[in-house]
């Protein structure tokens, strides 16, 4: 049982978690300031120096980082989907 | 029409978005009853701006979802009465900015089309908001964490999603707006971004959004249906929200399409105070 639930449902079975595109992310790193749930890991020595560490921190539904991000490099997976995916472990584990 | 407004532009130099915001202000104060603020000076200059942006409303020009301008007003204490992003501006006019800093062909149309947007005479909304005649009476159980009291409805009418959203059911309608512990997170709002009348909103689909200094949360709809009525005092006082985000400071009202399935996934008082108190918990670290 993984420590988190949503929505009944355990937290790491539900993919929710923003994506970021390397080719429009240009470092402001204003997502790590404004995330408050450590979702995302700066690693200044590093090429790549933004990755998102704890995609289980993520609020499932919220996309606000997205909103702040100036270049437009975040992304979300489709919201409907998340929403059947979870009626459907929901009800998966109801019957099993 | 913006006439007699004090307008703050991001005016960035990184992105092109930036240039165009710094542009329409420059032409919005050609009209000289409008008034400029420079962000660069307004850091070191708050004498001359505040008495500016005190006696005029005020017009925010963000470039991009940064949004440096909204935070600049924020950090001054300065109400908004209009707002504008340009970057959203032109994905919703279909034009695609430079990744330079020049205007050019595209950056000049969107400059014009904003322009007359804001210069046009103040346009009737095409959709009127309805507030129905429902009446919602809220009877409350509170929990108390430091300084902080967090009230939440015990009606049995009123649903919760684990996003801090409520839903008040009355027949096939629903109020909705956000629980104190968003209000509370936030701390002062500042801006409400209120859904389009008459869009339909899926169950966990964005029914507009609240910022503060601190942050900004998308509002995530308990129910899905269409949109019938937003509170528009909010727009002016998005504060009532921090007075009562149940009563004065509700968001929306929807007309439901299916609530019997929205209501497999949400939960009733016993379940959300309980994940409250887990998070208020959680939060004190």
């Amino acid at each position: 049982m993984s420590e988190t639930t949503f929505m009944g449902v355990e937290r790491d079975k539900i993919d929710w978690k923003p994506t970021i595109d390397y080719s429009k992310c240009d470092y402001c790193m204003e997502c790590t300031n404004f995330c408050p749930h450590k979702v995302f890991e700066v690693n200044e020595n590093e090429e790549i120096k933004l990755i998102v560490r704890n995609p289980n921190n993520c609020v499932v539904f919220c996309r606000a980082c997205s909103k702040i991000c100036g270049p437009d490099a975040l992304s979300f997976p489709d919201k409907n989907a998340t929403t059947q995916r979870i009626k459907e472990i929901r009800k998966e584990e109801k019957n099993g | 029409m913006v006439e007699n407004y004090a307008i703050l532009p991001c005016n960035g130099l990184d992105k092109c978005a930036g240039v165009i915001s710094g542009e329409i202000a420059k032409k919005l104060c050609e009209n000289e009853k409008n008034e400029i603020i420079c962000p660069v000076f307004y850091r070191v200059a708050d004498a001359k701006y505040n008495k500016i942006a005190g006696e005029h409303p005020l017009l925010v020009i963000d470039g991009c979802p940064t949004r440096c301008a909204s935070k600049l007003a924020a950090e001054k204490n300065l109400k908004i009465s209009q707002r504008i992003l340009i970057t959203e501006e032109a994905k919703y006019h279909h034009i695609e900015l430079n990744s330079g800093l020049r205007i050019l062909e595209n950056e000049k149309s969107l400059i014009e089309i904003i322009l007359n947007g804001l210069n046009k005479a103040e346009a009737k909304p095409t959709k009127v908001s309805k507030e129905t005649k429902a009446s919602y009476n809220f009877d409350y159980e509170t929990f108390q964490n430091g300084k902080f009291i967090f009230r939440v409805p015990k009606n049995s009418e009123v649903y919760y999603n684990e996003n801090d959203c409520w839903a008040y059911v009355v027949g096939n309608l629903a109020r909705i707006g956000v629980t104190d512990f968003v209000q509370q997170n936030l701390s002062d709002i500042l801006y409400f971004t209120p859904p389009e009348i008459g869009a339909e909103i899926d169950q966990f689909g964005e029914v507009g959004d609240i910022e503060s200094s601190k942050a900004l949360v998308e509002l995530i709809s308990p129910v899905s249906g269409k949109v019938v009525s937003i509170n528009e005092s909010l727009v002016h006082q998005p504060e009532m929200i921090n007075e009562n985000p149940y009563e004065l400071g509700w968001v929306a009202e929807i007309e439901l399409t299916d609530f019997e399935s929205d209501k497999e996934l949400l939960i009733g008082f016993d379940k959300y105070f309980e994940l409250l108190k887990k998070k208020v918990e959680g939060s004190n670290g």
